[in-house]
């Protein structure tokens, strides 16, 4: 076990240094942020000043060593916008991805798993092809056009506030990351409603159900505690990678919804060129995703020694 | 008695088969084509467990009809997609225009099916570049092994790392936009799952019997690979890479939404709803990215109900 732990590790690592390596070159080397910067341009002496500023006149490895050294101290250099320390950035954004995130997910689970057991323990019946015609239709509508629908009906009524949102409007977070949260659960929610159908299914044809129910437990203990709690693993992995998508910012659900986090940080530093926010959220995502699926690995080795032994 | 009892029993079978030919409706299992039915395609038996699919058979039919209204697109447009008529701007829906005018007085519903012929050309192109570049590495990672097997897979590791669609947006942020770009953009980070999946075909048909028989009477590892792996081993993928199409229609608009990926005056479904958004702040015009938006959902939609009828039909087990 302790083997397969290090060998994943490793692999992890070099997943986590050669995405870093090819996102600096598309950034750095193929790109460069100052011949243009959104809608100014720049003279090309004060362009070699800034190159010079942030370090740029230096060769491409020296420039990569330095930026993973800074990567270490927490150090992610300062926007070229208006020289803000990016930590900071990121610092401020996170909490409200974070918030997005949990709410997105909790919908999510409740949703999806009280579906998902409703449709497989009364199989056929009229729920269960509702929640059949429901996923189907949620998972193929993209995110993208349900947010825009929400936004355009929904928003600005009862207690969602307007969007696009006027300089001296102050709306409390909880409302703000209502619509947001909503558009991102919604296929998720379909998907772990299918997945929990399915796997809830599976387990309640198993041998030890039918002895939970021949031994004279009650069907509610027979779901509840016997069902439920064997069908459900699949449901925790894909969750867990499911939060760590959304931790990486949801660039396109952030950005209709005007929602100040990290996605909608990344989409303004995009338009801007803004080469250290982008570095350092892209990066932010590489890891989060690179370290849950390790995660989500071990897990799966630690159960099934089939895995850690090829 | 006893001599007479095996021909008894044989009619009394033959009755059962007349008997169960007449009440099985599915005429694949009637008798007289029995012989068929054992020479019958994977093909043709997908088809049959395809055509049983309701909602996969509508898929087919709005998908044909996409197809076939992008590929006449320029002949039934009643209007220059691109041509404006600053007079004529944010007409409703009716009259001369079906669905109104933008608000540099293009007709919205000649830029609806300029728009298709892009989703679609931009969803097909990267499914097929996905297709073949995943493919041919996935085949070379899982036949060749060690090596290759160990270098090709890190690299799909670093790929899949990647957020598909911020990934997508750097890429064209970089290399500038039109739809070319953003096709490549899409091939590059959407190339890795199919990659994965050829690769574990690969390894489960590289010690099939038959791949040893090939390799006993001498043929070349490129005949192996091209004419007795791949045939039986790219169903999944190719199925994989046919949802992957609704994927880069999404991906495409979306791109197009945020401004990014194709020039701002492209009749192109993300940009009209963007614009459309923009609209509507100021005159009210909620059909500008009501159809737009439509139009996306039919289309995902269809190549969604088509995705999931031909996994069902490809295995029944998966149902």
């Amino acid at each position: 076990m302790g083997k397969f732990v290090i060998r994943r590790l490793a692999q992890a690592i070099m997943v986590v240094i050669a995405a870093t390596i090819l996102l600096f070159i598309g950034l750095f080397v193929l790109g460069d942020p100052f011949a243009s910067s959104g809608d100014k341009t720049i003279p090309p002496a004060t362009q070699e000043i800034l190159r010079a500023k942030f370090g740029m006149d230096q060769s491409v490895p020296m420039q990569y060593l330095h930026y993973l050294g800074n990567l270490f101290t927490g150090d992610l250099g300062v926007d070229f916008d208006q020289r803000r320390p990016v930590a900071d950035m990121l610092g401020a954004a996170l909490p409200a991805t974070a918030r997005l995130a949990l709410i997105a997910i909790i919908l999510d689970i409740l949703i999806g798993i009280i579906a998902g057991i409703i449709a497989a323990v009364w199989r056929y019946s009229f729920w269960d092809v509702l929640v059949t015609i429901v996923t189907t239709l949620a998972i193929g509508v993209p995110t993208f056009v349900i947010g825009i629908w929400l936004r355009q009906t929904v928003s600005g009524f009862w207690f969602f506030p307007q969007v696009p949102r006027s300089f001296t409007q102050v709306a409390p977070w909880y409302t703000e990351v209502l619509l947001p949260a909503i558009t991102l659960a919604i296929i998720d929610a379909a998907f772990i409603a299918r997945l929990m159908r399915g796997s809830m299914l599976e387990v309640l044809r198993m041998d030890y159900i039918r002895t939970a129910r021949a031994k004279g437990l009650s069907e509610r203990t027979v779901i509840m505690k016997h069902a439920f709690r064997n069908s459900v693993i699949p449901v925790v992995t894909y969750i867990g990678i499911g939060l760590g998508t959304l931790l990486g910012g949801a660039i396109i659900t952030e950005t209709l919804f005007q929602y100040n986090g990290v996605g909608f940080l990344l989409y303004r530093s995009i338009l801007q060129n803004n080469n250290p926010v982008i570095m350092a959220i892209v990066t932010f995502g590489v890891l989060v995703y690179v370290f849950l699926s390790m995660l989500v690995d071990i897990l799966y080795a630690y159960l099934d020694p089939r895995i850690r032994l090829s | 008695m006893t001599t007479s009892e095996p021909a008894d029993m044989a009619t009394a079978a033959q009755s059962v088969i007349v008997t169960s030919a007449h009440e099985d409706p599915d005429p694949g299992l009637a008798p007289d084509k029995v012989g068929k039915e054992r020479s019958r395609s994977q093909f043709a038996d997908m088809w049959r467990r395809y055509r049983r699919n309701k909602l996969a058979m509508v898929g087919l039919v709005v998908v044909t009809a996409l197809v076939v209204i992008a590929i006449i697109q320029p002949l039934i447009s009643p209007y220059d997609p691109y041509d404006q008529n600053l007079i004529n701007t944010l007409a409703p829906p009716g009259g001369d225009h079906l669905m109104g005018t933008d608000s540099l007085g293009r007709d919205l519903y000649s830029e609806l099916l300029y728009g298709l012929r892009l989703a679609l050309i931009v969803g097909i192109a990267t499914m097929l570049g996905s297709l073949i570049v995943g493919v041919a590495l996935g085949a070379i990672a899982g036949y060749r092994g060690r090596f290759w097997d160990g270098l090709i897979m890190r690299i799909t590791d670093i790929f899949l790392a990647f957020p598909y669609l911020i990934g997508a947006l750097l890429i064209v942020r970089t290399f500038g936009t039109g739809v070319t770009q953003v096709i490549i953009a899409l091939v590059v980070l959407g190339w890795s799952t199919g990659a994965r999946l050829m690769r574990g075909q690969m390894l489960a048909l590289r010690e099939a019997e038959y791949v040893e028989a090939a390799r006993s009477i001498g043929a070349s590892d490129w005949r192996i690979v091209v004419r007795h792996i791949l045939p039986n081993a790219i169903q999944p993928v190719f199925i994989y890479s046919f949802t992957s199409i609704g994927v880069a229609v999404v991906a495409m608009a979306s791109l197009a939404y945020l401004g990014v990926g194709v020039p701002p005056d492209t009749p192109e479904w993300g940009r009209l709803i963007n614009q459309g958004i923009e609209q509507v702040q100021v005159a009210g015009k909620d059909y500008l990215w009501i159809y737009p938006s439509a139009a996306i959902c039919l289309t995902t939609l269809a190549f969604a109900f088509m995705a999931d009828g031909l996994r069902d039909s490809l295995d029944p087990k998966l149902r």
